[in-house]
């Protein structure tokens, strides 16, 4: 504006009021947000510690002794929880492990080498993301029964690293890209092979790259359902698969039981997301705006 | 830059290995599948399009695919339009940022098993909290079993509850990526937080918004555990999405070469919907640059 504006003295009073106003329905709108996200958690969490009467009692008991009962109860009334959860931490650690592996490899070429078959193959990264994952199913369930696959840990590993090794792999080339060359030319220099170069040099200065990735595939490992499904029957069941079964099956005193089995499984994820918000955020900037 | 040497393709190794076995080479081969009949343990019998014409007469797949196109628009544009509030209220400034910050994560670490479980036990027709909240403020009573419609409108609730905090997370980081000058030359000029939101924050916000409308797009297409869970399909098919029709004819009915034929036909659902959109980037990306 290059007229003068005229100057009018504010209105202190109805200002002062508009910044309350507008300072509550904030705070208001904070409030709405926290008990979207955490009271549905909460519930479960809070409710694994009630006494069987006290869970479905309406409304609601905010105050109430707590009880371990139902945990004491976990081993013995439902034997099959503690197994699936003991698959359920060897398949996600396998899948983070391949897929962060395989990733860090792949995004250190994708940053350091140029080929115009490797800038074309980049196109292919992102488009196989686009297809949806059920659809392999169906070709691959009968070779993994033939490769007596069937039910191992395996197959889920395998399946889960693969479904994150296209988008772990722009994740990594963000971050490595952000490393100086100077830096691994001066380690050829000093005699340094290209996998030392790597492991040396580029992972340290990567690492928040790499967390970012490792938590992607661990908290899908721990908590996919639909290839559980299909691809295990009982040796390699996993944690959410068992909820699913005992949830459709559970009745009378058994929900205690179910909740504290519940607030076991996603306890300790539900915190790693929480203490590792930094890395959450950097990798999906990286893997998505990127890529 | 280094010229591509065996080591290197050695690296590259494991991620297309992977990716060509687990899911290049069965889409591929999902296409001959869908082209022939085929049970368990039976052997391939060529039918050409046949598959096809059994899908597209079946009533039951044209009810999955209007279910998935509801459910999906919905899902995106109303999560869209969360995110974009939220958003904007955080860039607005937030007290204890990173405690606001863990606890909008929450959701994102929960299996949908588990997300199900808790929404299905809340919403629960005659003793879950919310069913009876929703019954005492007068609503009637909330059976949600016996209406495909509400439902699939649960569905579409405990969808965007879950998937909520990634959608918010791509906004406010195309939020806060906008250049601070901009906001100070404005304010400088009178204007208002509302111009100020409209004229800067959400013009400039489009890029992040046209990503996140892909991949929520691309993943929202792929519903299958909520539906599965909350109503199996049912009452009488009624809810089924279309990973639920295509399970079904799988692994339920055993006929692979429908099920084979809907898989391309989602694979292909898929590319249009992001098709869609990657051109709209691309027509935004043209123009920025001239």
């Amino acid at each position: 504006m290059t007229e003068a504006t005229p100057i009018v003295l504010p209105n202190m009073a109805a200002r002062r009021v508009a910044g309350i106003a507008r300072a509550i329905v904030r705070t208001a709108l904070f409030a709405l947000i926290i008990v979207w996200s955490a009271f549905p958690i909460l519930y479960i969490v809070v409710s694994s510690f009630k006494q069987q009467k006290e869970i479905f009692k309406y409304p609601p008991d905010i105050i109430f002794t707590p009880t371990f009962e139902h945990y004491a109860a976990l081993a013995t009334k439902w034997t099959g929880f503690f197994p699936t959860m003991g698959n359920s931490l060897i398949v996600a650690v396998g899948a983070t492990i391949l897929a962060c592996v395989a990733s860090i490899l792949s995004g250190f070429v994708y940053s350091r080498y140029a080929n115009r078959f490797l800038a074309g193959s980049v196109l292919y990264l992102i488009a196989i993301r686009l297809l949806p994952p059920i659809v392999v199913t169906l070709p691959l369930f009968p070779v993994v029964d033939a490769l007596k696959l069937s039910d191992t840990h395996l197959v889920l590993i395998i399946l889960y690293a693969t479904f994150w090794v296209s988008l772990c792999t722009m994740i990594m080339k963000t971050f490595i890209d952000k490393i100086p060359r100077t830096l691994d030319e001066a380690a050829v220099v000093d005699g340094a092979t290209t996998m030392q170069t790597l492991v040396r040099v580029i992972m340290p200065l990567a690492l928040q790259g790499i967390a970012a990735c490792a938590i992607f595939v661990f908290v899908f490992a721990w908590n996919e359902y639909l290839f559980a499904l299909i691809f295990t029957t009982q040796h390699a069941k996993t944690a959410p698969l068992i909820i699913s079964e005992v949830m459709d099956a559970v009745s009378g005193t058994n929900w205690g039981v179910l909740f504290a089995g519940v607030t076991v499984q996603l306890l300790p994820v539900t915190l790693l997301v929480m203490l590792a918000q930094r890395f959450l955020i950097a990798g999906l900037t990286a893997g998505s705006v990127k890529g | 830059m280094r010229r591509l040497n065996p080591a290197a393709i050695l690296m590259l190794a494991p991620t297309h290995l992977l990716l060509f076995l687990v899911i290049a080479l069965p889409s591929i081969y999902v296409f001959w599948l869908s082209l022939n009949e085929s049970t368990y343990g039976s052997d391939l019998t060529f039918v050409g399009f046949n598959n096809y014409v059994t899908v597209l007469t079946s009533p039951y797949f044209w009810r999955a695919a209007l279910n998935t196109l509801i459910v999906v628009n919905a899902v995106v544009y109303i999560e869209l339009l969360i995110a974009i509030g939220m958003a904007a209220l955080f860039l607005g400034g937030v007290r204890y940022p990173k405690i606001m910050f863990a606890i909008v994560l929450m959701p994102y670490a929960i299996s949908e098993v588990v997300g199900v479980l808790v929404w299905k036990i809340m919403l629960n027709t005659g003793s879950g909290v919310l069913a009876r909240t929703i019954e005492a403020l007068g609503f009637g009573m909330f059976n949600w079993s016996v209406s495909p419609p509400l439902a699939l409108s649960v569905v579409t609730l405990i969808s965007i509850w879950h998937h909520l905090p990634f959608t918010f997370l791509l906004i406010y980081a195309g939020m806060l990526a906008i250049p601070k000058s901009l906001y100070e030359a404005s304010r400088i000029d009178g204007a208002s937080r509302w111009q100020e939101f409209w004229r800067i924050t959400l013009p400039l916000t489009v890029p992040a918004i046209l990503i996140s409308l892909i991949f929520r797009f691309v993943f929202a297409f792929r519903l299958f555990s909520e539906v599965w869970l909350l109503t199996a399909g049912g009452p009488a098919r009624l809810t089924e999405v279309l990973a639920v029709y295509l399970y079904q004819s799988g692994f339920k009915y055993g006929e692979f070469g429908t099920a084979s034929a809907t898989g391309w036909l989602m694979v292909l659902g898929s590319l249009g919907v992001a098709s869609v959109y990657l051109w709209a980037m691309h027509r935004r990306m043209v123009s920025g640059n001239d």
